[in-house]
């Protein structure tokens, strides 16, 4: 009964063209008025909401934001690219390898896909339109491979999925994603590998050793900070709060070492990365206080039983787990899902022996196939935007690309070694 | 007055994210430099990102930023749409004073009533939670001002 409400709610309040974050509140809301009296029920969701936002851990998430704002203002992107060009340029259909190892060398240092699709795709939409590539094909790529920023730390998503899931280290879970990470990537490649030999795609010349020796030199100190962050964490230096907040600040010193923002600059990015981050943290406190509401209704212990009656196998648990993602991906942005779906599923793959990181990896991975998918793909819509193109067009050079994606979340899921071995050897 | 309300927040908000930013960097400074780090700093912080969390959530509610799923308004005739819209608005206004208003300023007075403060720095946590009603405000003022819009526009 709860559960239909709640669902129905939902689903009529999203497609009513309601903004997510309300439509999660006020289908909460309506489920919470069912069981508690009404002045006690605003009062507790009111508090909810705003507890849910006193967290010191979620304050990495505004500042890995803020350093991906400068990152776009401050020159980073670019030097990342010319690197990238050096290493992978010229392999058969460069400028797509280009794309994918800048997106994956970005998602190294920010926490966001949105700010690499729209970092990277507003430099390699232009070039790739001169060299004759299918400007379709392109921000296809570049919206896919945006995504594999969220598996390879830092990653706001991991953050937010410690927080969901009780505590699972940070630590853990960012090593826990460079593999999956660099899989997913390498699979996307091979995909624009086959493409470029099927469309007869150019082949730069291979750049000489002095090319690469000078594009690595201009990205060392967009690389350092990557050591900075994920060593500090991994040593346990730094909490992720603390190297986000110190990555604030060296990107903001590098960025004015290169001449690239200026004193009067500060103001609005500081706005814009306000305006960015209050968006996420909505609909993260909506997220907490919905999630509240469905374990006061006892929801995710209903799921659990319904789901284990079906099957208390680890594979075929996992396989419908991963189907009911995908589905939930395409409708709902990530934040959210995670917030809502880690204490509903968590207990039940726990339950039959999976690890919480393994878990949480394969959770972000196929939700990072919804992110590129219509009508809820915040990447997508980011990357059609700085590519000037419709979302209509890209879905058939999509179609590929997801297929790289979904063998690379079978692999994950059925192997755990490759999200765990790293996590265990750094001794988490 | 749509305007000056948007400018007084940006302004709100540019000084509060850069403060939470130098206030966690000066918690990493003294906690290497001088060994013990201020206890303030995490609190603090933490405050500053409850205000730009909810204050911030009011701005980008004014500039129509929050994400939403745009494919039934694709099959409207603008007429329709237009209902649609005043339909949205006075959603969002009801949400909002139901939550934010009504229970946000009962949770203030709660927080008062029980003199809960914060650990470090003492300060009574209904302060910290009073951005809840400024926001809810702000986002009915804005939500109001487009229903007015709406409304006073002849339909066409």
């Amino acid at each position: 009964m709860e559960i239909t409400i709640l669902v129905l709610a939902f689903v009529i309040l999203i497609a009513l063209r309601v903004p997510v974050a309300w439509s999660i509140g006020i289908s909460g809301l309506l489920t919470i008025l069912i069981s508690v009296k009404t002045i006690p029920a605003l009062t507790t969701v009111a508090q909810r909401v705003i507890t849910g936002l006193d967290s010191f851990s979620l304050l990495a998430i505004p500042f890995f934001i803020l350093a991906g704002h400068i990152m776009n203002k401050g020159g980073i992107a670019k030097r990342l690219i010319e690197f990238a060009k050096a290493l992978v340029g010229s392999l058969p259909g460069g400028l797509a390898h280009v794309n994918i190892v800048a997106a994956m060398l970005f998602g190294a240092i920010a926490g966001s896909a949105g700010a690499a699709a729209a970092a990277i795709g507003s430099f390699m939409s232009d070039q790739m339109e001169d060299e004759g590539y299918d400007k379709n094909y392109g921000v296809a790529v570049n919206v896919t491979s945006a995504t594999t920023g969220l598996l390879i730390p830092p990653s706001n998503i991991f953050i937010i999925y410690s927080l969901a899931s009780g505590g699972v280290s940070i630590g853990a879970l960012f090593l826990a994603g460079y593999i999956p990470g660099l899989l997913t990537g390498f699979m996307l490649m091979l995909v624009a590998y086959i493409w470029a030999k099927k469309k007869g795609y150019p082949t730069a010349q291979r750049s000489n050793f002095r090319t690469i020796a000078k594009s690595f030199i201009g990205a060392v100190p967009s690389l350092f900070l990557l050591i900075v962050i994920i060593g500090g964490i991994v040593a346990g230096i730094f909490t992720a709060t603390e190297a986000s907040s110190v990555a604030v600040l060296y990107c903001f010193i590098l960025a004015f070492l290169y001449k690239e923002i200026k004193i009067k600059d500060i103001k609005p990015i500081l706005v814009e990365s306000s305006a960015t981050i209050a968006i996420v943290m909505l609909l993260i406190a909506m997220s907490i206080a919905m999630s509240w509401v469905m374990s006061y209704e006892n929801i995710p212990q209903t799921v659990t039983d319904a789901l284990l009656s079906l099957s208390d196998n680890k594979i075929m648990v996992l396989v419908l787990i991963n189907l009911i993602l995908l589905f939930v991906g395409i409708f709902m942005d990530m934040t959210p899902a995670v917030l809502i779906f880690t204490p509903i599923f968590l207990p039940v793959v726990t339950a039959l022996g999976i690890d919480p990181v393994h878990f949480g990896i394969i959770m972000v991975l196929n939700l990072c196939i919804g992110l590129c998918t219509p009508p809820v793909g915040a990447v997508l819509f980011i990357g059609v935007s700085v590519g000037k193109t419709s979302i209509q067009k890209v879905i058939k050079p999509l179609l590929p690309l997801f297929a790289a994606m979904l063998v690379s979340l079978i692999l994950i899921s059925l192997f755990p070694e490759l999200s765990l071995w790293l996590p265990h050897f750094f001794g988490f | 007055m749509r305007s000056k309300l948007d400018k007084i927040l940006e302004w709100v908000l540019a000084v509060l994210l850069g403060s939470m930013t130098l206030v966690v960097l000066w918690g990493v400074l003294t906690r290497y430099a001088f060994g013990s780090q201020s206890s303030w700093t995490d609190e603090l912080a933490r405050f500053f990102l409850i205000w730009v969390g909810i204050l911030g959530a009011a701005y980008a509610s004014g500039r129509n930023l929050h994400i939403a799923i745009d494919l039934l308004p694709q099959y409207l005739n603008p007429k329709n749409r237009r209902k649609l819209e005043i339909f949205i608005a006075s959603l969002v206004v009801i949400f909002v004073t139901a939550v934010f208003i009504v229970g946000g300023i009962r949770y203030v007075y709660i927080s008062f009533i029980l003199g809960q403060a914060s650990a470090a720095l003492d300060i009574s946590m209904g302060y910290i939670y009073l951005v809840f009603p400024i926001a809810g405000a702000c986002i009915i003022y804005y939500r109001l001002n487009d229903l007015y819009h709406y409304l006073s526009t002849p339909n066409k």
